[in-house]
């Protein structure tokens, strides 16, 4: 039996997955809740695909349990995999068929009837705007409609989960921010998401909570707000050299971590820079350029790996 | 049924793939016809049905004017020789009635695994010689019944203008109005045509020499003759002399008991039984076939073997399927989707089967339409042959597939398997052809079975068809597929 919503949607707990002496999960936990953006975060390699091939039901953890929606995830049973849509890293559409008639075989495999099966066709078609191109077939078209076409057979069946793996690969800029918007609608109606992606901007901008993975471990997990507080903003000010006792007094400046005089600039380190800044200036610095480099996801996995995410 | 789903979805992916169509209709039926057009109608006969003699008869026969009576001129009174009267005018036993030709046809067509074949003019037959679709082919000449009908032991004097048609080889054939029109490239085939037709000459002729030669013993004409022999003999009565005369034939009567002199026919001479002239043997003239030869036997051979060949070449459409469905990232959404694997591998085998039946048939029916092939004389029995080989040919074709990762590797391990398993098998060329050993090891494949089926049922001349060869054909192609199945479900990696 399924659980009820209240439960977590997801709950992974000391996963493990190995390939002969290769270890691609090296004990993975994470919560997901009903509603949630999750964000998954890793270079390439971390174990984000094979993680969501756990999830899909598409391999079994060497150790470790999932829970789906309370309960142990059967991956035999269907109930179980009905409640998951899975939008692949490869697109994982027939291009002989139109995307109406992908639409309805997968429908049909996830035993969708016919009626509803034809006003849910409708309906996906209309929100990855493909209606006008309903009957064409799916090899014809860009690779930024074919990831839509992906998005929508991903959820034709009314999935409780989403499972998004990359799914920006090769798009266009304007296919890409269709794919945000869908998402971000999708997870405003109540759909929880679980999107991995090694874009860190992707992520950033989209998902509330992120788990960042790395070498098959996750090695932080929290909001992303949370995430980007552990890092200081870093403020450069173009400005005359100040004096040294300029520079003792403006360390003292409450928030400054860090004043120094670098490279013919003032570089502040800050974890409250919009705060600072104006202490700064009441306190006499007087800049002809100022630069704000706010942390990133980029930054805060260069902190916590010593490498750039997409080393 | 998420099985019939895939199916379908498959069945619709299969329509669109013009490869699919290509290969598995347009390419045999292409090479059938390249073939059917590069090989002889001798392609596919079995050797002893080229033993045939082509005849053209242009035999006019007796007219009435011509029948001979016996020249007797005398009648002896209540002489009685065995149940001869030799007072009575001897009947003919063969023309007028029959032309000698026929008399000679029948004693043909008496010859066991001889078939005959009139072709209906000179003309005719000299083009079929000339292109050397017969090594040979005898005219009866319009006078043959006449000068058959002259050919005798003796002299002017017994009978008017006799011919002597025998020398050292036999039958002189100028001599009797036959003439043999033969290829010389083709010297074996006409040589037994010749000796075919010379021992039936001999056969006629010299029987009726015989009886003529036997009955003039004791005619007056022969006792005047024997004056010349036997001193004093011209002084003995009249009646004496024909006394002596029906002595003489009946004392040489006696002396060859087992042969009766005046019976005029091979059989008569003999004292054996009157054949009983097999009708089957006359074989219908058919011209020789221009474009494609509709209805050649070659295409009895052709049709089937090719249609089993490409079968399996279902091998290459299946195993595409099942590349293209993991390249295009499908199989890890079927994967992920509420099914088992065996609905995905039922979903795969249904529409491959339906495909492969609907080829068997398509070929089939084509080599019908175009080829002018026959059915035989259970077409329905058609039915589970082409079913049951195309469930060992989907069999195979999914356990390849499990094999083959690639596109390529599809293209190079199902080629081979198939061309060296077509080879096997003796799809690719008659397993007459092939030495005892190759043909008995052609039973490892199940092309060979399905060829065995084939043979019983399409044959138009099979006297009957063995249905014990068919069903265990069946029966076999059935276990080919079930064991490639179970093979490919264990094999089959899905990931």
């Amino acid at each position: 039996m399924i659980g009820g919503m209240a439960a977590p949607v997801l709950d992974l707990i000391d996963i493990r997955k190995s390939y002969g002496r290769t270890e691609a999960l090296a004990g993975v936990s994470l919560t997901v809740q009903p509603g949630e953006l999750f964000g998954l975060l890793g270079p390439n390699g971390a174990g984000k695909t094979t993680l969501l091939a756990i999830l899909a039901g598409l391999s079994e953890p060497t150790a470790g349990a999932v829970k789906l929606f309370g309960d142990a995830f059967d991956p035999r049973a269907r109930a179980a995999r009905k409640l998951i849509g899975l939008a692949t890293q490869d697109l994982a559409i027939y291009p002989e068929l139109s995307a109406r008639e992908n639409l309805r075989f997968f429908g049909e495999l996830y035993g969708l009837g016919r009626a509803d099966l034809r006003s849910r066709i409708d309906e996906m078609l209309g929100a990855v705007s493909l209606k006008d191109r309903a009957d064409q077939l799916a090899g014809t078209f860009s690779g930024g409609m074919k990831r839509r076409l992906n998005l929508a057979v991903a959820l034709v069946h009314r999935p409780r989960l989403l499972l998004l793996d990359e799914p920006t690969t090769g798009v266009d800029p304007q296919s890409r921010n269709h794919i945000f918007e869908r998402v971000q609608a999708l997870n405003a109606e109540g759909l929880t998401v679980i999107y991995t992606s090694h874009y860190m901007e992707e992520v950033q901008a989209l998902c509330p909570r992120i788990g960042i993975l790395d070498h098959g471990r996750v090695i932080a997990c929290d909001s992303r707000e949370s995430l980007l507080n552990r890092l200081d903003t870093a403020l450069t000010l173009t400005m005359a050299e100040p004096t040294s006792a300029w520079l003792a007094s403006a360390r003292q400046l409450p928030g400054a971590r860090s004043v120094e005089w670098s490279h013919g600039n003032l570089q502040v380190a800050s974890p409250e820079a919009a705060a600072l800044l104006p202490k700064l200036l009441a306190h006499g610095a007087a800049p002809s350029a100022i630069d704000v480099k706010a942390p990133t996801l980029e930054s805060v996995f260069l902190s916590l790996t010593g490498r750039a995410l997409r080393d | 049924m998420p099985a019939f789903t895939i199916a379908l979805k498959d069945l619709r992916l299969l329509l669109r793939d013009p490869r699919s169509a290509v290969i598995l209709l347009l390419m045999p039926l292409v090479l059938i016809l390249v073939l059917g057009l590069s090989l002889g109608d001798a392609f596919g006969r079995k050797p002893d049905d080229q033993l045939q003699i082509s005849v053209v008869v242009e035999d006019i026969g007796l007219p009435e004017t011509l029948v001979i009576r016996p020249p007797v001129k005398e009648k002896p009174a209540g002489a009685v020789l065995g149940s001869m009267s030799f007072a009575a005018p001897m009947q003919r036993k063969h023309p007028p009635t029959k032309r000698w030709v026929d008399v000679l046809l029948d004693d043909l067509k008496d010859t066991g695994n001889i078939k005959i074949e009139v072709i209906p003019s000179r003309a005719e037959a000299e083009q079929l010689v000339k292109r050397g679709k017969r090594s040979a082919v005898i005219v009866f000449e319009p006078e043959f019944s006449d000068r058959v009908d002259r050919c005798s032991f003796v002299g002017s004097e017994f009978r008017p203008n006799p011919i002597n048609p025998l020398d050292r080889y036999g039958v002189v054939t100028q001599e009797v109005g036959v003439t043999v029109l033969d290829n010389p490239y083709q010297p074996i085939g006409g040589s037994v045509v010749k000796q075919v037709t010379q021992v039936s000459l001999m056969r006629v002729i010299v029987p009726w020499m015989i009886g003529q030669a036997f009955d003039l013993i004791g005619t007056p004409l022969f006792m005047k003759k024997m004056e010349g022999y036997i001193p004093g003999f011209s002084f003995l009565p009249t009646e004496m002399r024909a006394s002596i005369g029906l002595g003489i034939r009946k004392g040489i009567g006696g002396f060859f008991g087992n042969y009766d002199f005046t019976a005029l026919t091979w059989y008569g001479l003999t004292k054996d039984i009157p054949p009983d002239v097999k009708a089957a043997n006359a074989a219908a003239y058919t011209p020789p076939p221009t474009g494609l030869g509709r209805g050649a036997k070659k295409y009895q051979i052709l049709v089937p073997s090719y249609t089993v060949t490409f079968a399996f070449f279902l091998v290459l459409t299946v195993g595409w399927l099942f590349v293209a469905e993991r390249r295009h990232g499908t199989m890890v959404r079927l994967r992920a989707a509420p099914i088992t694997r065996g609905q995905i591998l039922l979903g795969k085998l249904l529409p491959c089967f339906a495909v492969s039946a609907i080829q068997g048939f398509t070929l089939l029916l084509f080599g019908k339409l175009i080829f002018g092939m026959s059915f035989g004389a259970e077409p329905w029995l058609i039915i589970p042959v082409v079913l049951s080989t195309s469930f060992a040919a989907v069999g195979l074709a999914m356990f390849v597939a499990g094999l083959a990762r690639t596109e390529t590797q599809v293209a190079v391990y199902g080629t081979l398997l198939v061309l060296v398993l077509a080879g096997l098998s003796g799809s690719m060329m008659p397993r007459e052809l092939m030495p005892e050993w190759m043909r008995s090891f052609s039973y490892v494949t199940p092309h060979a079975w399905a060829l065995d089926a084939y043979e019983q049922l399409l044959h138009p001349e099979s006297p009957a068809i063995d249905f014990a060869t068919v069903g265990t054909s069946c029966g076999v192609l059935c276990g080919f597929g079930l064991g490639f199945s179970l093979l490919a479900w264990w094999w089959m990696n899905l990931e």
